[in-house]
């Protein structure tokens, strides 16, 4: 079994993370600390037996309809898809500009050629589970990931995407 | 009289059962939702790992000759992740890593305080004196507790009841003494007992609880962990990976943290991360979670200590 592991090859995985766990922290992006009010997530749903979250339901898919003309913000948009603590759309999607990118979900780098109107992308992104009840698209509007407007500034974003 | 004495009596009888019934309705009545089920066969342990739900990924790592094989991948951002990072169990190698110093200051522990009181040794042992193969058979039901017990709580509980001490789960000393029992059945495979009726039923509470959604995110751990969901996907830096023989290689040495954790710390860290509010480790639905993982992993080597 010692010839799967060089002395080398040992050691380069674990200071690679050591090295990596240094970039965890995001330089340049806002911290927990400077945040209004960390939560414990004790106000959505978990696994606890005993706990009140334990039996707070799950909010119930909804199809959401988008009030009034978009009035977005793409470059904000932007911000926020990329933003791990705010859109996260990053981590399952390929978007414009986007750093590590995921892979689960469609690739949205041209979304704006797709011709879908801004109250149907409004409501998806609101909550997929309006479409599909399987999905693993978090329900950024349903569950208060991202505000109205937010999410308005995300869908100008994806709109301006070709 | 009597005869109406008798009926009212029924009729309470009755109506306290309604009772009953409408208040456990009420209780099962919370809307939650569950990602798809797969069906798991769990007396057929790591051997599930293999079916194509969970990215067939057995064959790459099921033991040392397919992983001196899939060497090749490691560091290959496409497919290092089919190795369910065994090549990570370092227990294989004399090579040192930060997880032999939690190793050895387990020890050191252990043996101080089976020395000082020897009643915390036979109470680790339930009896015997010599743990070779012990951790194998965890988690158990403990018929004279009449509770499931994972390494972890059988420390704690040996604490209390020996020293008088807290040896609280998730505390330096309950790892560190956990990792010195477990590394005693090192490469010797896990044998979770399925034929118990109260493991099995922890079991399937500990299955539900995996493919339940919860959190802001509404994930459940089969969001990650199966291939309908993101195992094999890249998700930002990362790729979600078999929950087949994770229980295996616990507590582990964590790279990021620079510290051991146990099974149950990482289930609580899994929730905090997609939003969901973490449970202190050794709460019932943890304890539950961890049979169902480890049921996971049976037939699989305790592989400890290793790194992540």
């Amino acid at each position: 079994m010692r010839s799967i592991f060089g002395k080398g090859l040992t050691v380069a995985p674990l200071l690679l993370a050591v090295a990596l766990a240094g970039c965890a922290a995001e330089p340049g992006k806002p911290t927990q600390a400077a945040k209004a009010k960390p939560s414990d997530f004790s106000e959505w749903p978990c696994m606890s037996y005993t706990l009140a979250c334990g039996k707070i339901p799950t909010r119930k898919p909804v199809t959401q309809a988008l009030v009034g003309p978009l009035n977005g913000d793409p470059v904000r948009g932007q911000a926020l898809a990329n933003e791990r603590s705010k859109g996260n759309c990053v981590a399952c999607h390929l978007l414009k500009g986007a750093e590590q990118p995921g892979s689960k979900g469609p690739d949205l780098t041209a979304y704006g050629t797709w011709g879908r109107s801004d109250a149907e992308i409004y409501a998806l992104v609101y909550d997929m589970r309006s479409r599909n009840p399987d999905t693993v698209m978090p329900p950024a509007g349903a569950n208060q990931i991202l505000t109205d407007q937010e999410l308005r500034d995300v869908i100008a974003f994806l709109q301006s995407s070709k | 009289m009597a005869g109406t004495h008798h009926f009212s009596l029924t009729r309470l009888a009755l109506a306290t059962l309604c009772a009953v019934a409408v208040n456990t309705q009420a209780a099962d009545a919370v809307y939650r939702e569950a990602f798809p089920r797969v069906a798991i066969d769990p007396s057929r342990g790591v051997a599930g790992g293999g079916d194509a739900d969970f990215g067939a990924t057995l064959q790459y790592w099921q033991d040392d000759q397919a992983l001196e094989k899939s060497k090749p991948w490691i560091g290959n951002p496409e497919h290092e992740w089919k190795l369910n990072w065994k090549f990570m169990d370092l227990d294989h190698t004399d090579d040192m890593h930060p997880g032999y110093l939690a190793l050895e200051q387990g020890e050191k522990l252990f043996k101080f305080w089976a020395k000082r009181e020897p009643a915390f040794r036979t109470c680790l042992g339930e009896g015997k004196t010599d743990f070779k193969g012990l951790a194998a058979g965890y988690p158990k039901y403990d018929p004279k507790l009449k509770k499931i017990m994972t390494v972890e709580s059988r420390v704690e509980h040996c604490a209390k009841t020996a020293l008088w001490e807290d040896f609280k789960q998730g505390s330096p000393a309950n790892n560190q003494i956990s990792l010195y029992f477990k590394s005693l059945s090192t490469n010797m495979p896990i044998k979770v007992d399925t034929s118990s009726t109260e493991i099995m039923d922890s079991y399937r509470r500990g299955e539900k609880l995996f493919y339940t959604k919860v959190g802001q995110y509404n994930f459940s751990c089969a969001s990650c962990h199966t291939t309908t969901g993101l195992l094999g996907q890249r998700f930002r830096g990362q790729v979600p990976t078999s929950p087949f023989a994770d229980a295996a290689h616990f507590p582990t040495y964590r790279v990021g943290l620079g510290d051991i954790e146990s099974l149950q710390q990482r289930f609580m860290r899994c929730n905090l991360q997609a939003r969901t509010k973490g449970l202190p480790p050794g709460d019932p639905a943890y304890t539950d979670l961890e049979v169902f993982y480890t049921v996971l992993s049976n037939d699989y080597p305790v592989s400890v200590p290793s790194a992540r």
